[in-house]
């Protein structure tokens, strides 16, 4: 009796595997008559994996980089207009949030999914795969180990006056959330906070318009420190550029992807985000281009990453990042 | 159709071509500006501009903006003036280097040439600073990037090709029996240049500090990468900043904020028709002899060209040379032995395997030669009718002809996205050249205006008195001796279509990638070295185009002497 339950059980297993299989390669086969798939998406060096994809299954996949300023204008006017040609979207998860708003995405839970974070995919729409994490980035060539600051607040410190470069606290969005995601997450107290970022003003940090701009100070040595982004550790190799292992986590915002309501390609569509979310493809993207992602087990090659506890921040509004803008300008103002 | 006037013909279709060329996406961004939500399209509201022009901060804005744009402007026509006179008009050595100099900046894309500048003069580590400081024991800081003065100076020269394509053709076709009286009468070469050269050439000078200030109104790169990390903001980047925080940008926002710089652009226009109206006062190409002759400076021409390479060194060469050194090393250095030591052709390497790269490169070459050719055929017409044709419409014509120019870059590409996405132009190359044309129209305008008014009517007079028709008039009499304006004009749209970034970031999509688009993917990654790499080898396309262009306009003006 045992044995015939577990000949059943076997059995089914089996069936489903086969039943997956076969799923996956029925996928593919449309896939391939489609012949093509069109991403949209700000991301660095993605190209191998546009590549191995279309190797693996003979599926085309084009990429259409776009900044994040224009992200939801062009989204907007090609969907407004009917000529919305993107399969496929990847984006800082608010700005995905916007577009669901609009009726631009369309629901697919993929099943490579399956080992992901149950908080990575709540809506059955956007299913999130990583964390563009943010860091203290200093120049290990001229900062001295026992400088390296071993909290976020240490950065207040006056020794690094003059010495900090960081995106504008006013405008640039991934920033103000990271600074609101420090009080939520990291230095509660709101006293405490506050005294956190008026020693950092008070530091006179140099802005920059965006992440992209600040390892090139710090680099070459015309600043320090900066407020940044660890992955610049792999991609500017061999730059002097090293995270500060702080005790606090690391925080940054989610990034999703996600399958366009009116994709011209709806199946190459999903055999992409299944591609996408494979370990394989984030593999790729973890060692590449050091972003952090969600797949279980799979850390970029920068030392102490894997130890470090990395988390997501909550997604604010576009009326929270314009209020909070205001008020971080009012802050960080020269007197 | 008069005899006096055969081209009245073309002032009705030509400004219908260029109507539909500028209007529409300036019309598309009115729409914007007095619709709710994020499109073109929406109801009716005068909150955008409401929020636009209360903002407390935006006096401190205009005054910044009217600062840096008449300082650019100053900068760059005195040294287009001190450049082409030496240039043109006297017998100072290496002449070729004048030309080749002055236009370098117009083939660097402007973001790179800013963060050379950077590099070179940063308070911390600046080249530049840390000279004074370690060779000559100087104390602090010597000169600040970070400044308006720093950022008058970069915009200044960035500009200064703009300057000299405009003046150098007027100096060239310059009628010198002016300048000969004036010394019979006993003046010297100083009063004369001072009393006679320099008026004549009225409408060259207020064409280029127009064409300028116009220019670096809309400019983006210095304002950005030198005048952000210094806090002074000017309306390009007040506008980005604007458009940045947050995630659903509102252009229509930008677009009503933009509209400011459009009143002022549209102003300055109407100001300079007014300052250039007498026309005829400029003429100096008539049928008397023309022979421009040069001055000889004696004793002062090794000293002057001294001064004249050591300004061409500090201010082009050595941002040139910092580029070169940028795309060599792995990363960020300051140069000494260790830097050295890494060089490598690494990032060389890396752009020429990289697909989407060489796309761009032949995209960028593509747009370069075909637009700048299109181009100018349509701005020979627009200036003819301009500068000859002097009617009310052509007036309107000339304004027309700035409609998009004079939007801030990251507005205007927007309105041609908003634009073209109702054609079936959109996503593809076509909609790259059209723009291109419709928003630099006056590159190819501006220096043929100044180099029309300078040629008298009885010129054509006398052909067609002769028995010569209006296209043979044009092409055996206006054509040859209009060659060094359509040349600088060709130059011009040319090596901007090369490095143009503002529509093609928003119009370009996978298979119509072009240069400037791939440079600022890698400056948004902070990879400096392969963004460097592919700039220099855009300086080698602008430069062989540079090249071909002035060897034809040579065998031009050969043949027709």
């Amino acid at each position: 009796m045992k044995r015939i339950f577990w000949g059943i059980v076997l059995a089914l297993f089996m069936a489903t595997g086969a039943l997956a299989a076969d799923q996956n390669q029925a996928l593919a086969d449309k896939a391939k008559v489609e012949g093509k798939v069109a991403f949209y998406a700000n991301m660095t060096a993605i190209a191998p994996i546009m590549a191995d994809f279309g190797k693996k299954y003979g599926v085309k996949a084009e990429y259409t980089r776009l900044s994040t300023t224009k992200f939801i204008a062009t989204i907007m006017t090609e969907h407004a207009a009917g000529k919305l040609t993107a399969d496929v979207l990847q984006a800082p998860v608010s700005v995905l949030q916007y577009l669901k708003d609009k009726g631009v995405l369309a629901s697919y839970v993929s099943p490579s999914a399956a080992g992901y974070p149950k908080w990575a995919n709540t809506d059955g729409k956007i299913q999130l795969f990583g964390i563009e994490y943010a860091a203290l980035i200093y120049n290990r060539d001229l900062v001295k180990p026992a400088d390296v600051p071993k909290t976020y607040q240490e950065l207040t410190d006056p020794k690094w006056k003059g010495k900090i470069v960081m995106a504008d606290p006013s405008t640039h969005a991934t920033t103000i959330s990271w600074l609101v995601g420090l009080n939520e997450n990291v230095i509660k107290d709101d006293a405490k906070w506050m005294k956190f970022l008026k020693g950092l003003a008070a530091n006179d940090p140099m802005f920059v318009a965006s992440f992209g701009p600040t390892p090139a100070p710090i680099e070459s040595g015309e600043k320090l420190i900066g407020i940044s982004m660890p992955k610049y550790i792999i991609t500017k190799a061999p730059a002097p550029l090293e995270w500060a292992h702080v005790s606090q986590p690391l925080m940054g915002s989610p990034r999703g992807i996600a399958i366009t309501a009116s994709a011209p390609h709806p199946n190459a569509a999903r055999l992409f985000v299944d591609y996408w979310l494979s370990r394989e493809a984030m593999n790729t993207l973890a060692i590449k281009v050091g972003e952090y992602v969600l797949t279980p087990g799979v850390y970029p090659p920068i030392s102490g990453i894997d130890k470090a506890k990395v988390i997501p921040i909550r997604e604010l509004s576009d009326q929270e990042i314009k209020s909070w803008g205001k008020e971080f300008k009012k802050i960080f103002a020269r007197p | 159709m008069s005899i006096r006037n055969p081209g009245t013909i073309f002032t009705a279709p030509l400004i219908a071509v260029v109507g539909f060329l500028t209007v529409c996406p300036v019309a598309m961004l009115v729409l914007g500006s007095f619709s709710e939500g994020l499109g073109a399209f929406g109801t009716f509201t005068l909150a955008k501009y409401a929020t636009a022009y209360t903002d407390p901060e935006f006096i401190r804005i205009i005054l910044n903006t009217v600062i840096f744009t008449t300082g650019s402007a100053m900068v760059s026509t005195g040294l287009a003036l001190f450049l082409a006179y030496l240039n043109n008009r006297s017998n100072i050595p290496f002449k070729f280097l004048f030309s080749i100099i002055s236009i370098v900046p117009m083939m660097v894309p402007h973001i790179l040439f800013a963060v050379s500048w950077v590099l070179l003069l940063n308070p911390t580590n600046g080249m530049i600073n840390l000279f004074f400081r370690q060779a000559l024991g100087w104390e602090g800081i010597v000169f600040s990037i970070y400044t308006l003065k720093g950022m008058i100076l970069v915009e200044g020269l960035l500009d200064l090709p703009i300057a000299y394509l405009v003046i150098a053709p007027a100096m060239s076709s310059f009628d010198v029996s002016l300048e000969e009286s004036s010394r019979v009468c006993g003046a010297s070469n100083i009063r004369t240049l001072l009393r006679i050269t320099l008026p004549v050439l009225r409408p060259a000078i207020l064409a280029a500090v127009t064409l300028v200030i116009i220019r670096s109104m809309a400019s983006f790169a210095v304002p950005s990468v030198i005048g952000m990390p210094g806090r002074i903001y000017v309306l390009a980047t007040h506008i980005y900043r604007v458009v940045a925080t947050g995630y659903a940008a509102d252009y229509g926002l930008a677009a009503a904020i933009g509209m400011s710089a459009l009143v002022a652009s549209i102003t300055l226009i109407f100001v300079y028709r007014r300052l250039t109206r007498e026309g005829e006062k400029y003429v100096t190409v008539s049928s008397r002899g023309f022979h421009p002759t040069t001055i000889d400076l004696k004793g002062a021409r090794y000293p002057l060209f001294g001064i004249v390479g050591l300004i061409s060194f500090v201010l082009i060469v050595l941002p040139v040379a910092v580029l070169f050194y940028t795309s060599l090393v792995p990363y960020s250095m300051v140069p000494g032995v260790k830097a050295f030591a890494a060089m490598s052709w690494k990032h060389y390497i890396g752009v020429l395997k990289d697909p989407v790269s060489l796309i761009s490169l032949k995209n960028s070459l593509l747009l370069g030669t075909g637009g700048a050719s299109l181009g100018i055929v349509l701005s020979f017409f627009v200036a003819y009718t301009i500068v000859k044709i002097k009617t009310k419409a052509s007036g309107f014509l000339e304004s027309l002809s700035f409609l998009s120019f004079s939007f801030p870059g990251i507005v205007v590409g927007i309105g041609f996205m908003w634009f073209f996405v109702q054609t079936p132009l959109y996503s593809t190359i076509w909609a790259l050249l059209v723009g291109y044309i419709a928003t630099y129209l006056p590159y190819g305008i501006r220096p043929l205006t100044s180099a029309f008014v300078q040629i008298h009517g009885n010129l054509e007079e006398s052909s067609r008195v002769c028995g010569g028709g209006a296209l043979y008039t044009m092409r055996r009499i206006v054509l040859p001796l209009l060659v060094p304006g359509i040349v600088s004009g060709w130059i011009l749209m040319a090596t901007m279509f090369v490095r143009e970034l503002s529509l093609s970031v928003v119009l370009s999509r996978p298979g119509t990638e072009v240069l400037a688009v791939q440079i600022l993917r890698f400056s948004e990654d902070g990879l400096w070295g392969s963004l460097s790499a592919l700039g220099i080898m855009m300086i080698f396309i602008s430069t062989a185009l540079v090249v071909i262009a002035s060897f034809a306009g040579a065998r031009l003006t050969s043949v027709k002497n």
